[in-house]
């Protein structure tokens, strides 16, 4: 049973009066979130990342399609009980200190009340705020804000967790801390659903992403399955010159050290037509390295030439 | 259930850190206050003045009525269409000399005056419970969709039905405790300027709470297609009271005049228990219709 499954959902936001002026957010997106899983959701401004999350929480309708978390419909109470959520702006009640913001979410999400100080406690503790704890929410820094509707997030011990830019107010430490805890729920078997602008951060965690582009999906996958090979490196010994003089003949970028020879091949074309001239010599690569794209490559080619974040 | 509680009464802490709620509760009470003040000094100063009055058309009692501040004790507007033949027992003009026909007199202005100053004292209570209500009611969701906090709590095992009611309840409460210090200030008012409380009177803190009622209901229900500020003014000018019976908006429109009781204060209609009874089962069946439209129009509103 995926965690998250979505089917041609789509969202139109119409303009003023009629449909002059609509805005299409998302079109025809679908998509499945295994359980257990990490999975990073990109894409830069205006991709339909938040837009998809509002339609997955059921606070939009949708213009079609379906959006699904364990198989029942956005918006199921039986399902919000498994369901953390923070959002991208943290905006949390003001008449509240921390510790009872916490203790009327915990109400709200039915943690019985002797279990409830103990889960505070530790949430407080993991995320840093045991000090602020009896300070009210308006006088909390962003990044505190941002640990702190973290920790409601977490408050229930959801199976499924979704983050809207989740880091975007937090300092370095902030970020290592986050993705310590990150990696923790995936070994406690929680999925996770991570928007984020932040490619490294995505890519030191995620077990697949999605890229989103004008309210499309661009691509989808693990990052071995989207990462085309940027160049293939052979390491060849005993290479003569007959070879070396056919091998410099093609694109490959031949280097020599010692007595090894470095044949570097940067499209799939080149590296068959060396194979074969090394299969011709009845010689083997000792070595093959290949080269692939970072995730920040694989975002670009995705979206094409130029695009900003 | 115990969700809506829940939220209610984070609605009620919510409403209660809201600076501009308080300065407006505040000034409404305090406006209370004065009111009472300058109407206690007022009836005394006409007192006076009828009491001097009498004095010098009777000679024989000037002397006396020079002396001091005159008692007229408790007055009654409670009678006001059959006025009192005789004055009134518990209206004794202490201490000074003045005819029983001087005593009749100023019995009936006393009374008047009566009439008039508790109108006075309920309008000013009632417009500033309005206003009260008009705020807490309207801003109730749309404030929470506009900053952004309702999305949190929707997350939360919160039905859309449930965080409505729960919203609504919460002011309610609010708008109980004003009523509730709205009579006890008229209470209190009537005690230290020696009134007698008109059975009308008596009512006005419920009837005012369920005309409040009325209007919030209209303002939440407003406040999900308009801004906060402009459902306020809507619902505010609502009301049916400037159409005739022939116009069909008279009975589409709130009947919230039929909850004012300055004119019957100042008519000195009687209000019985039958009449309260049935306008509060009018603000009911309003409330409720109210409510459940606005069920309908938030079970599908989008809260981005």
């Amino acid at each position: 049973m995926p965690a998250i499954r979505l089917e041609n959902l789509g969202k139109t936001y119409r303009g003023g009066w009629g449909k002059k002026g609509s805005v299409s957010a998302l079109r025809n997106l679908s998509l499945e979130v295994r359980e257990g899983e990490i999975f990073g959701f990109l894409g830069p401004n205006g991709a339909g990342k938040t837009t998809t999350i509002h339609l997955l929480l059921d606070l939009m309708r949708p213009t079609s399609g379906t959006a699904q978390m364990f198989d029942r419909p956005a918006g199921d109470a039986k399902v919000r009980r498994r369901l953390g959520y923070l959002p991208e702006s943290v905006n949390l009640h003001t008449h509240y200190t921390g510790r009872g913001l916490l203790e009327f979410y915990a109400a709200l999400t039915g943690i019985p009340p002797e279990t409830r100080t103990g889960r505070i406690d530790q949430l407080l503790r993991l995320l840093k705020l045991e000090e602020a704890a009896h300070r009210p929410v308006t006088k909390y820094s962003k990044g505190m804000l941002q640990r702190l509707g973290f920790a409601q997030a977490l408050l229930h011990e959801p199976d499924l967790i979704i983050l809207d830019e989740p880091t975007s107010s937090l300092d370095p430490v902030g970020r290592k801390e986050f993705r310590d805890i990150l990696l923790e729920l995936k070994r406690q078997g929680k999925t996770v659903f991570i928007s984020s602008h932040i490619l490294s951060e995505v890519e030191s965690v995620c077990d697949r992403v999605a890229i989103m582009d004008k309210g499309e999906l661009k691509r989808i996958g693990t990052l071995q399955e989207l990462s085309a090979p940027v160049s293939v490196k052979l390491t060849v010994r005993g290479v003569r010159g007959d070879l070396i003089n056919a091998l410099t003949a093609t694109s490959a970028e031949i280097t020599f050290a010692r007595d090894e020879v470095v044949i570097k091949c940067t499209d799939p074309a080149t590296r068959e037509r060396v194979e074969t001239l090394l299969a011709e010599h009845q010689l083997t690569a000792e070595r093959t390295e290949v080269e692939t794209q970072s995730l920040e490559d694989i975002f670009f080619s995705a979206l094409g030439p130029k695009k900003e974040m | 259930m115990k969700t809506t509680l829940l939220v209610a009464v984070d609605s009620i802490r919510a409403l209660l850190h809201e600076r501009l709620l308080l300065g407006l509760m505040l000034i409404a009470l305090a406006l209370i206050a004065i009111f009472s003040v300058v109407l206690i000094g007022e009836r005394k100063m006409m007192t006076r003045a009828f009491t001097a009055q009498a004095a010098a058309n009777a000679p024989d009692d000037s002397k006396a009525a020079d002396t001091a501040d005159v008692d007229v004790g408790p007055a009654h507007s409670t009678v006001a269409t059959a006025p009192t033949e005789n004055p009134p027992a518990k209206a004794p003009v202490s201490g000074h000399n003045l005819s029983p026909e001087d005593r009749k007199k100023l019995a009936e202005q006393m009374e008047q005056m009566s009439s008039i100053f508790q109108g006075f004292f309920y309008q000013v209570g009632s417009f500033g419970g309005s206003l009260v209500a008009l705020f807490i009611f309207s801003t109730a969701v749309a404030t929470e969709i506009r900053q952004g906090t309702i999305r949190i709590t929707l997350t939360k095992p919160v039905s859309r039905p449930q965080y409505l009611l729960g919203k609504y309840l919460g002011g309610i409460a609010v708008m109980a405790a004003y009523a509730l210090i709205a009579g006890a200030a008229m209470i209190l008012f009537a005690r230290f300027g020696q009134f007698d409380l008109s059975p009308a009177t008596r009512f006005a803190p419920w009837l005012m709470f369920c005309r409040q009622l009325m209007l919030g209901s209209l303002a939440l229900l407003l406040s999900l297609y308009v801004h906060p500020f402009l459902a306020s003014i809507l619902a505010f000018f609502a009301g049916n009271g400037l159409y005739s019976h022939a116009n069909p908006l008279f009975y589409l429109l709130p009947s919230y005049s039929a909850f004012n009781l300055f004119g019957q204060m100042l008519a000195g209609t009687l209000l019985n228990g039958k009449d309260v009874l049935l306008l509060s089962l009018y603000a009911l069946d309003f409330v409720i219709l109210m409510l459940l439209l606005a069920l309908w129009r938030f079970r599908t509103k989008e809260l981005v």
